[in-house]
């Protein structure tokens, strides 16, 4: 476990090393925050409820949105995949560490600071702006969302993993990735709740995985799916990561055989 | 990515031979050249030897185990530096990535800090190892990178171009702990090298490769008398040379008004040596053998 913890804690201090650029993404965060919450603060003028969520519901919506993005979707994969481009990645298959424990360890390390700040800012933004905030009335239901946003979390490494894993094949591979993050921002509901599209739209994204990772946890955790719904979607989330382990690992073993360690 | 979507469903297979019947035994404690021109196979042999690639056919064995199946314990005692690829973390000091090693090689705190101090010592490293790697210069942090792949103390040692882009000094410096590190541990190296100063200070044996097949196999020494028939004799005359009458004598490589080098047979090096004392007023005289560069030239022509 200690070489885990040392590749944990060596992949914190690397993140701060790069403090300017760390400052700047939270700017950034923090104005996306007062946009979208000035946003919907004028689409909620004179109403009690919109697309089904209440004022503070819809509140909670994007702040939360705001921390589980940091949580979800933080990773270092752009790095792996860079590691398999210049065949950097050699030096740890050479080594007695599992490479994807690794990788975990990194990607721990991001959501970690990710994470911390996110909850200071987000918590700032609330204090600030006297945002209203909803809170699960069951307790359950804290215990209930931990476990969807365990899932998510899981799905999104799978998923960022094997589209890493493209770059075994091609030295191109930042396309597929981008495009990979673009879609997942949309269709995972950190624009806007999904409830906003079509019901057809709903429906066909409530079986994909990538509303699993955020709008679903958000939703559990704002008590709006419950029951068969929850079920549902509980369901979903584990289909696509028995699938998504199966193609990681396919894809994995594959890929280290077209791997010829290239770059000398 | 067509590759990604096909590799998910489809085996693919390419046979492209890289080396072929390269068959060789390295006993423990041995620390053997592995020369080659480039794009020979010698980095294809060391990735297999490391178990980044494994053989389609034939069969690797490395302290009892097949470097391919990744296992524990041969990693355990394995090493490999790439002189252009760095293990080193760029963005922070080369100490922390000596600590990730230490945790991954399971070295004990007391060895840890023992070995540290030594090696640092030895290579002269003490406050690089606080500057971000990507401060160092190139000599600093191929030394920063040796130390660091040796921290575990592996039984078995490749170094890829450990020299590549060192200046003179650094090049000896480096050169002194290989044969020290080989010497106090009694560990395996195999080398490549194409500064040839590193294989004849450190390599008693080496072994060449071209066009991925063994084209020599043993001492050094050996073949200087096997490639090198001649030995090369540079001589100073107070007068302006006979090139004429040298050319009779042995082959001339080159000539320079009172000054010429000849290459002459081994054998007939007395015999020779005795005309040329008596026909030519020598200033200046020597006799040695042809440098080892030269010699490795003629293998590669000599089987190419």
């Amino acid at each position: 476990m200690g070489k885990y913890w040392a590749a944990f804690s060596l992949s914190i201090q690397q993140e701060l090393y790069y403090r300017a650029s760390f400052l700047m993404e939270r700017a950034r965060s923090i104005t996306v925050i007062i946009a979208f919450y000035a946003f919907w603060s004028a689409v909620f003028q004179g109403r009690d409820t919109l697309l089904g969520y209440t004022r503070s519901q819809m509140f909670t919506y994007i702040l939360g949105m705001n921390v589980l993005r940091a949580l979800v979707f933080s990773d270092k994969t752009w790095e792996l995949m860079h590691e398999i481009n210049t065949g950097k990645i050699s030096s740890y298959l050479m080594r007695p560490i599992s490479y994807v424990g690794f990788c975990l360890s990194r990607d721990a390390a991001d959501k970690a600071t990710q994470l911390v700040s996110s909850i200071l800012e987000v918590a700032l933004a609330a204090w600030l702006l006297k945002i209203p905030l909803y809170w699960p009335a069951h307790p359950a239901t804290f215990a209930v969302f931990g476990l969807t946003l365990a899932l998510a979390i899981v799905l999104y490494f799978l998923m960022s993993y094997i589209v890493a894993t493209f770059a075994f094949w091609t030295s191109e591979s930042a396309g597929p990735r981008f495009c990979f993050e673009l879609f997942l921002e949309f269709s995972s509901g950190a624009f806007f709740p999904l409830d906003v599209l079509p019901r057809i739209f709903q429906s066909v994204f409530s079986f994909l995985p990538f509303a699993s990772l955020l709008y679903f946890p958000l939703n559990v955790f704002l008590e709006r799916i419950t029951g068969p719904l929850l079920a549902r979607g509980l369901g979903v989330q584990v289909f696509w990561a028995v699938l998504f382990v199966w193609a990681a690992r396919r894809l994995w073993e594959r890929g280290l055989k077209a791997y010829s360690a290239d770059g000398g | 990515m067509r590759g990604a979507f096909r590799a998910l469903f489809k085996k693919e297979n390419r046979i492209v031979p890289a080396v072929q019947d390269i068959s060789f035994d390295i006993a423990p404690g041995e620390l053997v050249g592995f020369l080659g021109p480039n794009g020979a196979g010698k980095t294809t042999t060391l990735k297999v030897l490391s178990g980044l690639l494994y053989p389609t056919s034939g069969e690797v064995e490395i302290l009892g185990f097949a470097p391919w199946k990744r296992e524990k314990d041969f990693q355990m005692n394995f090493s490999m530096v790439m002189g252009q690829r760095t293990q080193l973390w760029w963005d922070l000091p080369a100490r922390e990535t000596f600590v990730l090693n230490q945790k991954i090689f399971e070295i004990s705190d007391k060895d840890f800090r023992e070995r540290r101090a030594r090696i640092t010592e030895l290579l002269d490293i003490g406050d690089l190892l606080e500057v971000p790697v990507k401060k160092l210069s190139l000599g600093e942090r191929m030394k920063a990178e040796l130390a660091c792949a040796i921290l575990h103390y592996p039984k078995i040692l490749l170094l890829d171009e450990p020299t590549l882009g060192l200046d003179l000094v650094m090049q000896k410096k480096l050169r002194n702990f290989i044969r020290d590190y080989n010497r106090e541990t009694g560990s395996t190296i195999l080398l490549t090298s194409h500064n040839m100063a590193d294989v004849e200070e450190l390599c008693k044996r080496v072994i060449i490769i071209d066009g991925g097949r063994i084209l020599y196999d043993g001492d050094l020494s050996k073949i200087v008398e096997r490639y090198a028939p001649d030995k090369l004799v540079t001589l100073t005359s107070s007068v302006p040379l006979d090139i004429a009458g040298l050319k009779a004598l042995g082959k001339v490589i080159s000539h320079n008004g009172s000054s010429a080098e000849l290459e002459i047979p081994r054998k007939d090096v007395s015999r020779v040596m005795g005309l040329l004392l008596a026909q030519v007023p020598v200033v200046d005289l020597s006799i040695e053998e042809l440098p080892i560069e030269e010699i490795i030239r003629r293998v590669f022509l000599e089987n190419g």
